[in-house]
């Protein structure tokens, strides 16, 4: 691993010239909003962001893909495998949670026995490059409750942390290592700087106000899959998905066919397993008939199954779905009621 | 605790204790800063939890629907000396009992099943007006002291004045005061002195053709078709929208330019003569999708053409569900 210093002025200009190369997704702002997008020609990356309304997920699982083609013909259906390849990109600017959930979203996408094509190859010939958080960008974040760290970025390829003067860039992979050429002049990271480093970090943890007892409800949850308590969360909510589609580690899709005359695409987009027609069988039975079950289920996946299944809670503490939510549904609100029923 | 706030949390205890209602929908604090939240009352302990501040945004009508009409179907197979009644309360400002109005000349349910808690109405505080004021910054704390509002962002503390940041469709309102009630929680106000409340339809009308379809197509493009809007609209109360029909499939499930405009465009033509403004699908899009601009005009057209107001008043009918032989129907043969 290298760690490197660059003049905080020159980070915008390093990127631009990344993105004279490969295409870049970084966060671009527009009007008052701030969105991942791919950088336009010339376009600079907008670096004060707190951070996104979508999720970086989206390069990687966007919310419609084409995944083949197919034309009836008389000798039976002729099917197109999609032929989009994805030359090697850039994903620039990612916070330290959203990067937290490729880890989670790896191990559904890309498990030994089933490992899903259109998601691994975007991601293999994707570098990261991550951004710590110096403060913590938003009143709601709660990383640290959920495994994650606002100045480390496990799975990054290239961290870049915010010190006084400078940025602290480390290459932390062989992936990461290939760009170094395209950040121009950079100085060694000394002593000072690593200590800078370290010191901002622990400032950063620190500042984090958003605790919930993430871990602790495990053994409610599991015992409690009837109770009351789901009675009482999910009136307000307007079956919505907002905080499906803006959550970093949300991963439900649909297959869905759609033709025209003799030909036809099959496409996937994204689901949420708060619509109703998410858990509707053909016969017209539904084993999830209520906003109350499909409350349950979100906050189940997240904080249980995806535990049971996989050891880690499926969720990063970004706090998209809480800021965004019509309603004001606060998972966090929701955790720590539970943990006062334990 | 301002004095309609005491009104409201009073009529609801007494509606609760004498067994009148089974629950009152009206708002709650949220735990957001100026965030409310809709909330659920079914015991009268529970009834300081219910707050009326500028920050109490959703129109509720969609709420008694639905909890009307889920009662309706858990009755159905009730024997019938067992059926039991439910009666909602619902807090509601001039726009959400224009919306219940709707809802009963639809005859989705009936008038005794419903209290209306009626509450004059001076505007809510448009998240997209506030988070434009301050940059797109989070709002960290944020608190109403009259007409103004204090916020605290990362880069410090500023006032803005209530009016600067507080909804369009507010501004424009010709229905502060419920149009039907049961219990007013308060003296009726005057409504604000619009100049013209269609000032928004007539300048974006007069922009050439391709500068109107620009707007209208970035707009749909921010669009990631998660039907908050939809879901929100007491307007939209179908058991199965279009958008979910898929024998025929009328629209494509895909995040794309033409699916997007398809999905919005037929909404939105549902609505005629009966969207109230109420501003509800601007207020829960996350991505700040403009649909008012598209969605007042057919309220102007209703008003030109067929000299009504959506929810205005019970008796009369609705453009939508009448024909007379002389209707209007330039729009139809005669495009613009
Ligand atoms: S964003 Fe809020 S209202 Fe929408 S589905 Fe999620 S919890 Fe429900
Ligand atoms: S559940 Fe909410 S806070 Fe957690 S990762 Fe998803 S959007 Fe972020
Ligand atoms: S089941 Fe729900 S909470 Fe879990 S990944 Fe799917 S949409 Fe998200
Ligand atoms: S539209 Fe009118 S009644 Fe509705 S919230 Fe605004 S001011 Fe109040
Ligand atoms: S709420 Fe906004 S993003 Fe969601 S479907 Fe409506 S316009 Fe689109």
């Amino acid at each position: 691993m290298e760690a490197k210093l660059i003049k905080k002025a020159a980070l915008g200009d390093i990127v631009k010239k990344i993105a004279g190369q490969k295409p870049v997704y970084a966060p671009v702002k527009e009007g008052s909003k701030v969105h991942f997008k791919f950088l336009a020609k010339g376009e600079s990356p907008f670096l004060a962001y707190a951070n996104s309304v979508n999720a970086p997920k989206n390069l990687f699982f966007p919310q419609t893909e084409t995944l083949m083609h197919y034309t009836k013909t008389a000798r039976g259906n002729e099917l197109v495998e999609e032929s989009e390849t994805f030359s090697e990109m850039v994903l620039f600017g990612v916070r330290p949670c959203d990067v937290r959930s490729f880890k989670l979203l790896d191990m559904v996408f890309d498990q030994k026995q089933y490992s899903d094509p259109y998601y691994v190859e975007k991601r293999e010939r994707t570098t990261i490059i991550a951004l710590a958080c110096r403060q913590p960008p938003f009143s709601t974040c709660f990383c640290t409750s959920v495994g994650g760290h606002p100045a480390q970025a496990d799975g990054a390829d290239i961290l870049i942390s915010e010190l006084d003067d400078d940025y602290l860039v480390e290459f932390l992979s062989p992936k990461g290592e290939k760009l170094i050429k395209l950040f121009g002049d950079l100085r060694a990271a000394d002593e000072a700087a690593l200590n800078r480093k370290k010191e901002l970090s622990d400032e950063a943890v620190a500042a984090i106000k958003s605790h919930i007892p993430a871990t602790e409800i495990k053994t409610w949850l599991d015992s409690n899959f009837e109770h009351p308590f789901w009675d009482s969360i999910h009136q307000g909510c307007l079956a919505c998905g907002t905080c499906s589609y803006l959550c970093p580690t949300c991963h439900c899709f649909d297959i869905r066919d759609e033709a025209q005359g003799d030909d036809g695409i099959r496409l996937r987009t994204w689901d949420s397993c708060m619509y109703s027609i998410y858990s509707q069988e053909t016969s017209g039975h539904n084993p999830r008939p209520g906003q109350k079950q499909r409350w349950r289920q979100r906050l189940m996946h997240k904080f249980k199954y995806f535990v049971d299944n996989y050891d880690a809670i499926s969720c990063v503490g970004c706090g998209r779905c809480v800021m965004s939510c019509p309603v004001n549904t606060d998972i966090r609100k929701i955790v720590n009621d539970i943990a006062k029923l334990n | 605790m301002n004095s309609i706030e005491e009104k409201i949390r009073e009529e609801a205890k007494r509606l609760l204790d004498e067994k009148k209602v089974d629950v009152v929908i009206g708002y709650e604090t949220g735990t957001l800063p100026l965030q409310t939240a809709p909330c659920f009352i079914t015991s009268s302990d529970e009834v300081d939890k219910l707050v009326w501040n500028p920050c109490c945004k959703q129109n509720l009508a969609i709420y008694v629907h639905s909890a009307l009409t889920q009662h309706r179907e858990s009755q159905k197979r009730v024997k019938p000396e067992d059926k039991k009644a439910k009666i909602v309360a619902v807090v509601a400002r001039g726009c959400t009992s224009r919306s219940l109005v709707i809802h009963l000349q639809e005859k989705q349910y009936n008038r005794e099943d419903l209290v209306i808690i009626g509450v004059p109405c001076q505007g809510y505080i448009d998240k997209n007006k506030l988070e434009a004021k301050v940059d797109g910054l989070e709002v960290i704390t944020g608190s109403i002291d009259g007409d103004a509002i204090k916020v605290e962002t990362s880069k410090g503390k500023t006032e803005l004045s209530l009016i600067e940041v507080t909804a369009d469709n507010c501004l424009e309102c010709r229905f502060c005061n419920p149009v039907i009630h049961d219990f007013m929680a308060g003296e009726a106000i005057p409504v604000y002195e619009s100049d013209d409340e269609f000032a928004v339809v007539d300048e974006f009308a007069a922009l050439p053709e391709a500068d109107r379809w620009d707007y209208f197509s970035a707009e749909m493009n921010k669009c990631m078709r998660c039907y908050a809007c939809r879901n929100i609209c007491p307007s939209c109360y179908c058991k199965v929208c279009f958008v979910e029909q898929s024998q025929p499939e009328w629209v494509g499930a895909g995040v794309n330019p033409s699916d997007n405009q398809v999905f919005q465009i037929m909404r939105m033509f549902h609505m005629a003569g009966r969207c109230v403004d109420c501003g509800s699908c601007v207020e829960v899009c996350a991505e700040g999708v403009d649909l008012r601009k598209f969605l007042k005009k057919l309220d102007k057209d209703d008003l030109d053409l067929y000299e009504h107001r959506a929810g205005a008043e019970l008796d009369k009918e609705a453009p939508l569900s009448t024909f007379r032989e002389n209707d209007a129907e330039s729009f139809i043969f005669e495009p613009k």
